[in-house]
């Protein structure tokens, strides 16, 4: 007789302790943790530059940088002013709380007051890695076209701020930020959607007033993954 | 392809919970919901390459599939969304919680003892 075993186990159980691990290690910290998530080229490395240009001198930032291979974009932070940890997944579509907690070792959690983490380019398997993070950011771009909400609707509902960026070419891109947001809308009707162009500055102060409310509910202890 | 992590998780979860166990695991069984974010076939196809590498090479892998519903925040309506819109067929709101779909489990496993053989 063959016997069953019942065991109702979360295949992402593993990961689940490492990110609750993580968590608590954030909430202990007060440092203010967003994950961001696009597809590749949607602009997250210039996002990051833009706001260390915005806010490297007001806030302690520090960011753990995921790809696939090169160190190119942690590059592009470090020489932007924020210590940067790069993470190549070698060939991984995602990062995993285990590799978060190896790279939270090269940082004192202490001394900074944001640390971003930026995920593998790629709109669908990150969605499932819990990091610990406080926020999941989820950016998107308008060459990339308006109906990706619809199309990636796992990453959009689980997403606590979305960024539209490059509004700059709505129109070459033949882009409908009305289309956009309703798309947000029928899956998510609370969700912060942030619309800025980090080429040319508009709508930047939205995100940055965005981060730093979040940053001051972190410090305060108002804003805890761990209750 | 994030299956073949989870695949790979999936495999160390079966060997611990085998560990001081008497027999061979015949079968073992995932439930994959709609919302999991995981695809059933690529699933299943990075299950069968790992577990070439497992202790359980001839284990049968038997994946049920759990589709999505929803529950309408505003008029308490449970349905299954199409084209995965949450808007509520009864009352137009989009504000609506996940009940089910979001699974990706390791249900259960069938051992069979030394010697015996497979039930299938």
């Amino acid at each position: 007789m063959a016997k069953k075993i019942r065991l109702s186990a979360r295949v992402l159980s593993e990961n689940d302790r490492a990110a609750a691990d993580l968590a608590r290690q954030f909430d202990k910290a007060r440092v203010f943790v967003p994950n961001l998530m696009s597809s590749p080229g949607a602009g997250k490395t210039t996002l990051l530059e833009e706001t260390a240009r915005r806010l490297g001198k007001e806030l302690r930032l520090a960011a753990i940088e995921g790809d696939l291979a090169t160190d190119r974009d942690a590059e592009r932070l470090r020489r932007a002013g924020i210590p940067t940890h790069q993470i190549n997944t070698g060939g991984g579509c995602h990062l995993s709380a285990v590799q978060v907690a190896e790279a939270l070792t090269r940082f004192n959690l202490e001394d900074l007051d944001i640390l971003f983490i930026e995920n593998v380019g790629n709109l669908v398997c990150p969605a499932e890695f819990d990091l610990g993070e406080h926020a999941r950011v989820v950016l998107a771009s308008t060459p990339e076209g308006d109906d990706k909400p619809i199309k990636y609707p796992i990453m959009f509902h689980a997403a606590d701020c979305v960024v539209l960026n490059k509004i700059d070419m709505e129109q070459a891109a033949g882009f409908s930020r009305e289309a956009f947001r309703g798309f947000v809308r029928e899956l998510k009707p609370d969700v912060p959607i942030l619309e800025l162009s980090c080429r040319t500055g508009d709508g930047m102060d939205r995100w940055i007033d965005w981060l730093r409310q979040r940053r001051e509910a972190v410090s305060r202890g108002e804003d805890r993954r761990c209750v | 392809m994030h299956e073949v992590a989870l695949a790979e998780a999936v495999w160390r979860q079966v060997d611990a919970a085998m560990a001081g166990q008497k027999g061979r695991v015949s079968a073992i069984q995932i439930v994959v919901g709609a919302f999991s974010g995981a695809d059933p076939e690529s699933l299943e196809f990075a299950l069968r390459l790992a577990a070439e590498d497992s202790a359980w090479p001839k284990a049968d892998i038997r994946i049920r599939r759990e589709p999505l519903a929803v529950r309408c925040k505003a008029c308490g309506r449970e349905f299954e969304p199409e084209h995965l819109s949450f808007r509520c067929p009864a009352c137009g709101e989009t504000d609506a919680e996940i009940c089910r779909g979001k699974s990706l489990l390791l249900e259960s496993l069938e051992v069979t003892e030394d010697g015996e053989e497979d039930p299938a």
